[in-house]
This record gives C-alpha cells, sequence and structure tokens, in this order.
C-alpha cells in the first residue's frame, strides 16, 4: 500500500473544498484535495449538453460579490472576469402585466417600470438599484462572512452582526419585530403589490432563503441583497469562477487528486489523521495522511454517517446528524434551447433586448401559487397536484443576452428554469416519484411557458433538458437531497446553530476534523464564506498562520467570549 | 434612461468609477508574459508545460470553456452521463516523452491498455478479434485463414520494429526533408522497408499480405480510419504505424481530460497561469516581430513568443494581419485541405450491457469493434459514398463501450456508455440538420442487428454527433477536421504546413506553430507540441531541462549521426 502524506487532507473539491485548499496553500501548508468526480468544481458547473450550448445545472449566478476571498486569494489573476447585467430581473403576470426590476448597474429602471404599471414599489421597488454598496458589502459580510458566535456568546439583539449593520444603516426600518419576522411577514407589511411580494417570495426562495421561515426576514432580505449586489455572473458561468478558485489552489501548491472517492476518515485515538482512497479510485496511493488537520467539504451526514462511521461517534450525535432537515433547497432545473426569447404576453416593448431581465418570475399573480408549491413539496411531499398556471410559478434565468460565450449565434438558452419539489429522502412516492414524472412536469412547464409567452412553442424550442433533485444527487455526490445549499437555511440551523450547535464553530467531535461544506454556517450559494469563516477557527486553533494578506471579520468572537461589544468595527 | 454597456463588446458591462468600487477585480486588460499559447488542446498544453518549467512565464489561452480541446470528458448525455466525445483511443502512451519527463502519473493518469484491442463482428454472427499480444491476434486468424494468420505474426513483428526504431521517434523529431529521409532509412533494412511502403497504397500493403477478405477489410480498417485514403500511395509508411498502433490502444481511466488536467497541473505549479473562455482574435505584429496577442474582449497580452495550435487558415489568414504573411504561405493557407471525412457519433447510456451475438465472447471485450461489413467491398463502398458526401445504406463504424474499461463515466450505478462513430462527410448532401434524425437512426439499427440488448426499453439516453457538431465544439476542427487537415502526401512531413515552416518556426520572427496541424500531425500524438517547446527553449535562451527519451536517442545515433 503506497501512501502520502501532507498537513491538510481536503475531502470534496468542490467550491467549498477548493476554496480552503487554496487558503491554506498561502499559508505554505501541504495541502491535497480528494475529489471524487472526474472534475473539481462541484456545483459551479456548466455543461454542454449539445454543441456550442452550455446550461446550469446547478449554481446560476455570482452571489459572492463582496466575499474577501476575491482579493485574499487574488482570482484576478487566474482569470477570474464577470460579466455584470443591465437587469436582473423582471415578472410578468397572467393577467397581463409585466415590471422590469432592473438592477443596481440600472438606476431607476425599476422605478420607471413599476410607475408604468400605476404600482407603488414599496421597498422592493427600486430598492435594489438604490442601496448604497459599501453598506450593502458591510451588512452581506456581517450576515454571511462572519463565523458563528462561540456557544458562550449570548444570543442579545445587540450580538447579532447583522443587525447592529441593519440598525446603522436602515434606521428608518429599525424595529425588533423584524427579527421574529418571516420573508413573508416582512413583504406582506413593506411591499403592497402582490406580484411584486410573489416575486420577492420566489426570488428568495431561490436565493437559498425560503421566506416562510419564521425569523429569517432578515437573512432572507440578505439573500436578495447578495443576487443583486455581484449582478451578474462570471463570463462564461459559474464553472470559469471554479477554474480561478482551482487554479488559485494549484499555483499555491495544492494537490488535487481526482477520481478519488473517500471509502473512510482514519481516525485514531478520537482523533482524524488521514484518508481511505476506495478501489475504484484512479491512485495506488490508498491512503493519504494528514499531520494538522482532515477537512471535510463533503455534507454532515456523509461525514459523520458514512466516513466517519458510528464507532466512533455516541448516538445522541447520530441521531441529531440523521435529523438534519434536507428540506428546502431541492429543485427541478429545465433547460431550454430556443430561437426567440420569451416575448410574454406577445409584447416586445416589456423586455427590449438590452435591459431583458436576466431571470424572470412568472406568472407572478398571487402568493397562492407559492403557497401552494410549499405545501406540496414539504407537507404533502410530492410533485405539485395541480400543474395549472394558478398553481405553478416558475423562475425562467437566461444569460447569453449578455454573455455571448454562453451559446450559439441565433440561439437563446433559459438556463436554469426552476419549480420547487421535495427531496428524493422525503417524497412519499418515493425517491425517483419526481423521475416517474419528468415527462408530465416537463410538458406542463411548457405549456406554461407558452402560455405566457406565446411565441414559446413549436418551432421555437428546440431542445429540453431537465434535472431533477434525484439527477442532481447522482451527478454531484455533495449535494444530499439534490438539496443546493444542503440543509434547511431556518432559525434552527442557520448561524450558531448551523447545522447543529455543537458543529456551528466547524469544529467536530473528532479531534482535528473540521467541516467546510454547505451544511455550515452561512449555506450555499458558493460564497467562499464556509472556507473565510472557518480560517478563523483554524487560526485559533495554530493550525494556519496566513500572511498580512489575511483580514478577519470584525464581528469574529473568540472562543469564550460573551459578547459582541467592543468587537462591533466602530459600532 | 440608457443602460450601461461595454465599450464596443456588446455583451460585457464593466462598471467604473464609484459603481466599480468593492466588485472583485478581473484579469487585467493588459498583462506581460514570456511566451503566450493559442489553444489549450493537448498540443498547446504540452508545449506550455514544457515552456513554463522552463522558467519562461507562459499563460495558455483558450477559446472554450474548458481546456483539453480533444481531450474532452463531458455531461453528454445529460443527465448523469459521461463521454469522451473526442479523443478516446490513446495511441502513443509507450512513447509520448511528455507522460515521462513530467511523471504525469502522479496526477492519477492512469492509462488501461486492454489485451482485446481491435474485433469485427460479422453478419453470420462469427468474429475476429486483433489482440495486444500478437498471439492472441493469430489465434482468431486461423479461424478464418491459418496462413494470414502465420503471416500477421511474421508482420507484426517488422512493423513493431519500424515503429520503435523509426516511426515513434521521428515523431517527436522535426521532419526529414525526402532527400534526408532517403539517405537516412537507406542505411538499416527496417529503414529500406518503409521507404518501399511509402510509394505504395494501404490497400496495396494490406492486399500484399493477407488473402482472407475480412482479415483484409478489419486490416484496411485500422490503416484508413484516421484518414489515410485506401488508393493513394506516398504515405504508406503510416500503415505499419497506424495498424501497429490500433492493437496498443490506451483508454485514460477517468475520462481523456485527465490528461489535460494534469498538464494544466504542471502549468501552474511552475508558475504559468490557463486563461479559458478567452478566444484569441489577433496576434499583434509591430516591426515584423510578434508582440503578444488581442482577445476578444479587447485584453492585450504582450508576450515574446506566440504559439498558435490553430491550422494555418485560422493562423495565417485570421490571427495574422495579411500583410505581415509571406505571399507564398498565405496562397499555402488558403489552399490548405481539411480532413478528407470526418465523423458521426452516436452514444448512448444504457441500462443493459450492449453485447455482441457472436461466436467469441472476446469480441464484447474488445476496445474497438468495427461492426456494418463483412468485405473490403462493402467497406471501401462505405469509404467512397463518403468521400463523395453522402451515406448510404451500407453504412458501418466502429462501437467501443466506454465503460468496459471506465467504469467512472455514468453517475448512475448499474448502466453503460457507449458510442458508434463512423466516417462522414462535413458537407453532406441534404445537410446535416435535415439528415441527422435519419442517419442516427440508420445508424441504431445497424448497431441492433449486432447486439440484441439495445431496445428501446434498455437505451435511457441518446446522443448524436455530426462533423458540424465537431466544429461547434471545437473550432479548430474545421469542417470537423479532427487532425486539422487531411493527411495527404503534400501536407505530410516537411510540408505539414507549409515548407517555410519547420521545427514549428514560422516566416513571423517570434511565431511558433504547434498544433495538429503542425508536424506530424493529430491523433493526440504530442509531437508538435513537444517539437514547437524545444525550439522555443532556444530561440529565447531559456535552460532546455529535459532530456531526449532512450529511444529517440538511440535513433539518432543509428539514423542521423
Amino acid at each position: 500500500m503506497q501512501e502520502e502524506h501532507f498537513d491538510i487532507v481536503v475531502i470534496g473539491g468542490g467550491h467549498n473544498g477548493t476554496t480552503i485548499a487554496a487558503y491554506l496553500s498561502k499559508c505554505g501548508l501541504s495541502v491535497c484535495i480528494v475529489e471524487a468526480r472526474p472534475e473539481c468544481g462541484g456545483g459551479q458547473e456548466n455543461t454542454e449538453v449539445r454543441p456550442g450550448f452550455r446550461i446550469d445545472p446547478h449554481a446560476t449566478y455570482l452571489y459572492g460579490g463582496a466575499a474577501p476571498g476575491f482579493e485574499q486569494l487574488e482570482l484576478w489573476r487566474y482569470g477570474f472576469r464577470q460579466v455584470y447585467y443591465p437587469s436582473m430581473a423582471g415578472l410578468v403576470t397572467l393577467d397581463g402585466k409585466a415590471a422590469n426590476l432592473g438592477g443596481r448597474f440600472s438606476p431607476g429602471l425599476a422605478e420607471q417600470s413599476l410607475a408604468a404599471l400605476g404600482v407603488e414599489g414599496g421597498i422592493a421597488g427600486g430598492f435594489l438599484s438604490s442601496m448604497d454598496p459599501g453598506a450593502t458589502k458591510e451588512l452581506l459580510r456581517a450576515l454571511f462572512w462572519t463565523p458563528p458566535h462561540p456557544p458562550t456568546a449570548e444570543v442579545d439583539p445587540a450580538d447579532m452582526p447583522w443587525w447592529q449593520v441593519f440598525r446603522k444603516h436602515m434606521a428608518p426600518l429599525w424595529s425588533e419585530r423584524l427579527l421574529d419576522m418571516s420573508y413573508v411577514d416582512f413583504l406582506e407589511e413593506f411591499v403592497a403589490w402582490e406580484p411584486l411580494r410573489t416575486f420577492g417570495a420566489f426570488a428568495a426562495w431561490y436565493c437559498g432563503a425560503h421566506p416562510s421561515w419564521d425569523g429569517m426576514a432578515l437573512q432572507s432580505l440578505g439573500g436578495t441583497m447578495l443576487y443583486s449586489y455581484s449582478s451578474g455572473s462570471p463570463r462564461g458561468g459559474m464553472h470559469t469562477y471554479a477554474h480561478a478558485i482551482i487554479r488559485a489552489a494549484l499555483a499555491k501548491g495544492t494537490r488535487i487528486l481526482t477520481n478519488a472517492p473517500v471509502e473512510e476518515i482514519v481516525v485514531h485515538n478520537g482523533r482524524a489523521v488521514g484518508v481511505r482512497l476506495s478501489a475504484d479510485a484512479a491512485f495506488p496511493e490508498k491512503t493519504i495522511w494528514a499531520d494538522k488537520a482532515v477537512i471535510s467539504a463533503v455534507d454532515v451526514q456523509s461525514t459523520f454517517l458514512r466516513l466517519v462511521g458510528n464507532r466512533h461517534l455516541d448516538h445522541g450525535f447520530l441521531q441529531a446528524v440523521s435529523d438534519i432537515s434536507l428540506k428546502g433547497g431541492s429543485l427541478w432545473v429545465m433547460s431550454v434551447i430556443c430561437r426567440e426569447l420569451p416575448k410574454y404576453h406577445g409584447r416586445d416593448e416589456w423586455f427590449p433586448t438590452e435591459v431583458y431581465p436576466s431571470c424572470v418570475v412568472a406568472p407572478a399573480d398571487s402568493m397562492e401559487s407559492f403557497h401552494a408549491q410549499t405545501r406540496d413539496a414539504y407537507s404533502f411531499r410530492r410533485l405539485p397536484q395541480d400543474l395549472s398556471p394558478e398553481h405553478l410559478t416558475m423562475m425562467i434565468c437566461a444569460h447569453d443576452m449578455y454573455d455571448t460565450t454562453r451559446c450559439v449565434e441565433g440561439y437563446h438558452v433559459l438556463s436554469p428554469i426552476y419549480l420547487e419539489c421535495p427531496p428524493p429522502e422525503y417524497d412519499v412516492t418515493g425517491p425517483d416519484g419526481y423521475n416517474r414524472q419528468k415527462a408530465e412536469v416537463t410538458k406542463a412547464a411548457l405549456d406554461l411557458l407558452g402560455e405566457m409567452a406565446p411565441n414559446m412553442r413549436g418551432d421555437n424550442i428546440v431542445d429540453v433538458f431537465v434535472n431533477t433533485p434525484l439527477d442532481s444527487e447522482f451527478r454531484n455526490t455533495g449535494m444530499t437531497g439534490g438539496n443546493w445549499y444542503a440543509a434547511r437555511q431556518d432559525s434552527d440551523q442557520w448561524f450558531s446553530n448551523r447545522p447543529l450547535a455543537d458543529l456551528a464553530r466547524y469544529r467536530t467531535p473528532i479531534e482535528s476534523l473540521y467541516m467546510c461544506h454547505q451544511t455550515m454556517h452561512p449555506g450555499g450559494l458558493c460564497l467562499m464564506a464556509v472556507p473565510y469563516n472557518l480560517m478563523h477557527i483554524l487560526i485559533n486553533d495554530g493550525i494556519a498562520q496566513p500572511g498580512s494578506w489575511w483580514y478577519p471579520s470584525p464581528w469574529y468572537m473568540a472562543d469564550g467570549a460573551s459578547h459582541l461589544a467592543g468587537h462591533g468595527a466602530g459600532l | 434612461m440608457a443602460p450601461l454597456r461595454g465599450p464596443g463588446t456588446g455583451f460585457a458591462i464593466r462598471p467604473e468609477g464609484e459603481r466599480a468600487s468593492g466588485l472583485p477585480a478581473e484579469f487585467p486588460e493588459e498583462s506581460e508574459f514570456d511566451v503566450v499559447v493559442i489553444g489549450g488542446g493537448p498540443n498547446g498544453l504540452i508545449a506550455g508545460a514544457y515552456l513554463s518549467r522552463s522558467g519562461l512565464r507562459t499563460l495558455v489561452v483558450e477559446r472554450r470553456q474548458e481546456i483539453g480541446g480533444g481531450l474532452a470528458t463531458e455531461e453528454t448525455l445529460f443527465p448523469g452521463f459521461y463521454t469522451n466525445p473526442h479523443a478516446v483511443y490513446h495511441m502513443m502512451t509507450d512513447y509520448l516523452p511528455v507522460l515521462q519527463d513530467f511523471g504525469l502519473g502522479r496526477h492519477g493518469l492512469n492509462f488501461v491498455k486492454p489485451n482485446a484491442q481491435l474485433a469485427a463482428v460479422f453478419s453470420d454472427h462469427t468474429s475476429l478479434v486483433l489482440c495486444r499480444q500478437v498471439e492472441d491476434s493469430k489465434d482468431s486468424i486461423a479461424k478464418v485463414s491459418p496462413s494470414d494468420a502465420r503471416e500477421f505474426g511474421k508482420v507484426m513483428r517488422s512493423w513493431r520494429r519500424s515503429v520503435e526504431e523509426i516511426l515513434a521517434p521521428g515523431t517527436y523529431l522535426p521532419p526529414l526533408s525526402p532527400v534526408e529521409m532517403t539517405e537516412a532509412l537507406g542505411r538499416t533494412e527496417a529503414g529500406e522497408e518503409l521507404l518501399r511502403l511509402t510509394e505504395m497504397s494501404p490497400i496495396e500493403i494490406i492486399d500484399e499480405h493477407f488473402g482472407n477478405d475480412r482479415v483484409r477489410m478489419l486490416l484496411l480498417y485500422a490503416a484508413c480510419m484516421w484518414g489515410l485514403h485506401p488508393d493513394e500511395p506516398g504515405l504508406g509508411f503510416m500503415v505499419p504505424l497506424l495498424v501497429e498502433r490500433a492493437t496498443n490502444k490506451a483508454v485514460c481511466y477517468g475520462g481523456s481530460h485527465r490528461l489535460a488536467g494534469a498538464l494544466s497541473r504542471e502549468i501552474l505549479a511552475a508558475g504559468g497561469i490557463v486563461l479559458d473562455n478567452s478566444e484569441v482574435t489577433r496576434v499583434v505584429v509591430e516591426g515584423g516581430h510578434v508582440t503578444g496577442v488581442e482577445c476578444f474582449d479587447g485584453r492585450l497580452i504582450r508576450a515574446k513568443a506566440v504559439l498558435s495550435s490553430l491550422p494555418p487558415p485560422q493562423t495565417f489568414g485570421e490571427l495574422v494581419d495579411g500583410s505581415e504573411v509571406p505571399d507564398e504561405l498565405s496562397d499555402a493557407a488558403r489552399r490548405w485541405e481539411w480532413d478528407q471525412w470526418s465523423f458521426f457519433t452516436m452514444s448512448l447510456a444504457t441500462s443493459e450491457w450492449p453485447w455482441y451475438d457472436t461466436d467469441d465472447p472476446w469480441a464484447n471485450d474488445a476496445f474497438m469493434t468495427v461492426l456494418g461489413f463483412d468485405s473490403t467491398d462493402q467497406l471501401r463502398e462505405h469509404w467512397r459514398t463518403v468521400l463523395n458526401g453522402d451515406v448510404g445504406a451500407g453504412l458501418g463504424g466502429h462501437v467501443t463501450v466506454e465503460t468496459r474499461y471506465d467504469p467512472t463515466l455514468p453517475r448512475v450505478p448499474g448502466h453503460d456508455v457507449a458510442f458508434f462513430q463512423m466516417h462522414a462527410p462535413y458537407a453532406l448532401r441534404g445537410g446535416w440538420e435535415a439528415r441527422s434524425e435519419e442517419i442516427g437512426l440508420q445508424v441504431l439499427q445497424t448497431w441492433q442487428r449486432y447486439a440484441p440488448s439495445l431496445t428501446a426499453d434498455t437505451i435511457v439516453r441518446k446522443s448524436i454527433e455530426t462533423p458540424v457538431d465537431i466544429e461547434t465544439r471545437l473550432a479548430s476542427m474545421v469542417h470537423g477536421s479532427i487532425k486539422h487537415g487531411a493527411y495527404n502526401p503534400l501536407q505530410m512531413g516537411v510540408f505539414r504546413p507549409h515548407d517555410s515552416c519547420q521545427a514549428g518556426r514560422t516566416p513571423i520572427e517570434g511565431l511558433y506553430l504547434c498544433g495538429a496541424s503542425a508536424f506530424p500531425g493529430g491523433l493526440v500524438t504530442g509531437g508538435p507540441g513537444y517539437i514547437a517547446a524545444g525550439s522555443v527553449v532556444g530561440d529565447l535562451g531559456a535552460g532546455k531541462w529535459w532530456d531526449e527519451p532512450r529511444y529517440i536517442q538511440r535513433y539518432r545515433e543509428r539514423y542521423l549521426s
């Protein structure tokens, strides 16, 4: 048996695994990533399903524009490039209305569009384009790029970093009631026009913050702000962003083994000392030793239930791990290749090409369609029973108006088109429930698209591709439940509770085994946030010693601290 | 209200001033390297790896979102099933210097070379199986012709020697002129035999040795499948190479893209950069000397040397300003002939192994199995039809069940992926858009005649790639030319791509060629990239850190000293 020795072994070469490897290699540590699939990048994928056409089966927009990782890892050196879109969002209703909600690079567009409808936008109308970028970045960093507090911390609003920033910059909205609200409550209070509320609910949902979760209104708002702050996508799609991270890691000396599935995390005397590869790995080296730490960038359930195993863990912990909820982020993803972009209700003038909204919520008539889909997915745990337009709302994304590298001239790619559905594990009709009804749902979705945009019928549809949550699980081994952020991001599984209070600081019951996966705070969306947050802990534990390029979160609370006071960057 | 637009690009907004503050920094508008390599296919990456390790600051620029060119492993059977849509059969792994020079095995690069290499299954359910181990091939041939079996043993011994002594080393050295070649090869018997074969056509060479028509069909397929014309003399010396290598093909475990991945890791580890999704639109020439490249988004990258892996019409007709190219070279580029045929490929994901109903179970283990032809006449009729721009009823091709030697490709357990590939014209009568479905159905029916388990129930996904699709995926494979240009006597040896371009150098100072359109050609030999890297390192005065493999040194001693 051959062996290799490293300071650090990272299991999983998705977004979080490659980012932490780049960070630690930059600290001068020897790092090895072991990835089961043939290619790193995890959910940051763009697949050329048909020659010249690339779809987005998972990640689609850049959410992490506020991440310290861009400068700390110097991703620009390794080819990072972004396309900023003149319009990020729009909505269309069945009863013949449409609004172009623009984005931060087209000031006034949303206000103008809503005014033409005679609609009072409230906080949502123009909110996204009028945000102060500095304040937004501060708020986003407080929400996402701050490690969860230690168990000794008090849970007073004053100790919540995001609340401090919110209060500082958005005083007119300040009320502690916001802390208990769901995003649906928030929208009902601040947004008058129902289609705009429906849009807000769906947008938050696809940004990873389901709007019905109590106490998560600000986080949901933050999710949509992540989207509008970055306002676009890396040129060529999210996989090119993965390339920049992977290459930053390689350039600093990270060793990456692909086609290297891990069979077991080797634990000696309660301490993780390495990993053993499975027999079908492309390597003769079957055991890879980690002298300083093993970092798991695969989901918590696979990590403990499969890779560590129950010999090393107590039953209470294992039960809590297996009960981590996967609900919330399982998506049915459709990609449509077409000759013309949808012309909603046949109207050209709503969405002219130069400001065509990259993402359209349709039909956005009523919140009832949102509630109905939520009930089907999580209460009845099955395919939507009523596939009629009144009960189905889709989010329809397209990038190629602004990024011509994504498809052949003369065509367009609508990808992804989202519908919410239950994780396969919870589907009462069986894990392959959705797969068995793929044809039926695809037809309903295409019919609805044709109903909203009459040109989306017949010859205009060139090809259709679908990946269900079950397909996503197979395609992307880290995506348990086909869930895009691995575990429900509700208040029971957020910040110092994510995914369990015992794991929130990225440490685990196994010594020198750390977690670095989207199951951890702050979840998914390819933010480089989990690794950034984990870095604080690794520095604290004496494993990483970064150079002057590193800066910590101003809201980081060291072990044993009880209050944020004095840490809050001059707040 | 006017939305922001990028300057002249039509697709990229680049926020400026206050709006840009706090946004992530991007790859710079202008940058400087020692060397820029255009195209991140196998040769571009090989050149990039050697140059980067030489201490030259190297940038490889690739138009596609993924490097590798033909070294592609992609989810063409979406969702859940990967295939290798281009390079599958790695024929030069025994010789490719880059594998040893960089110790690429370290990256888990794993070539599996099965014994059962090349089979044919016939309509009467009998088969022939050619193997890496010659005695096994002889055993199979003896079923139909004991004398051909005996001859096969003798011929393969001789051809193997030619490959080891002359043809393989010649792949990684600049070509000899016809006069030099006559002088060099005249020194040994093996050399003289190659000189003799050169003047023969593939069909004459096969006919000279073998009498059984099925044996001849299979060997002719092996000799010509990569684009030698069966009837044309002048390149007969390639027959031993192609036939001998046809029984020494290897699978890249985990997919062919792993080779590209391993090379890019070497480039990065040595301080180089790989930039994808960036089409180079212009090679900048100032005062007769190359000074850099410009990308499609206006980014300017300065360099002392630029290596192009693109074919001559693109390099000399599009990238370099016409006034900088000598007339003779630009005429040659304009007259460049694309591959004589391209490929039509149908890939399937199946829930059952597509086994053949045949007399020898080893046919099911074969890396490549020819289906559809019972005789050389049938094969040649198919080729004639293809060369005339059509596909007829008597089509046939070769099948590879990719999962047989690489179980990693399907992400869904219990499934296989396989493809049927056949020669096909780029300019099809009636056009591919109108006819690809009809031809796809014919291909499937042909395949099903031999593999009864392929039914509507067992086929879970299907994809078709036409020659037009090849060009769409990989823009340098113009007209679906996987080798960047035909193999004919006027485009091979010192003439590939033109006699003013030798050892990768061109008449334009600082511009080099390192792709499949340069000597010795395509098919992942890695020769063009290796040869160009040697020239650039010498010309830029960087240290050449690698030694030639022993088999090349022996060739130098015996034939060139």
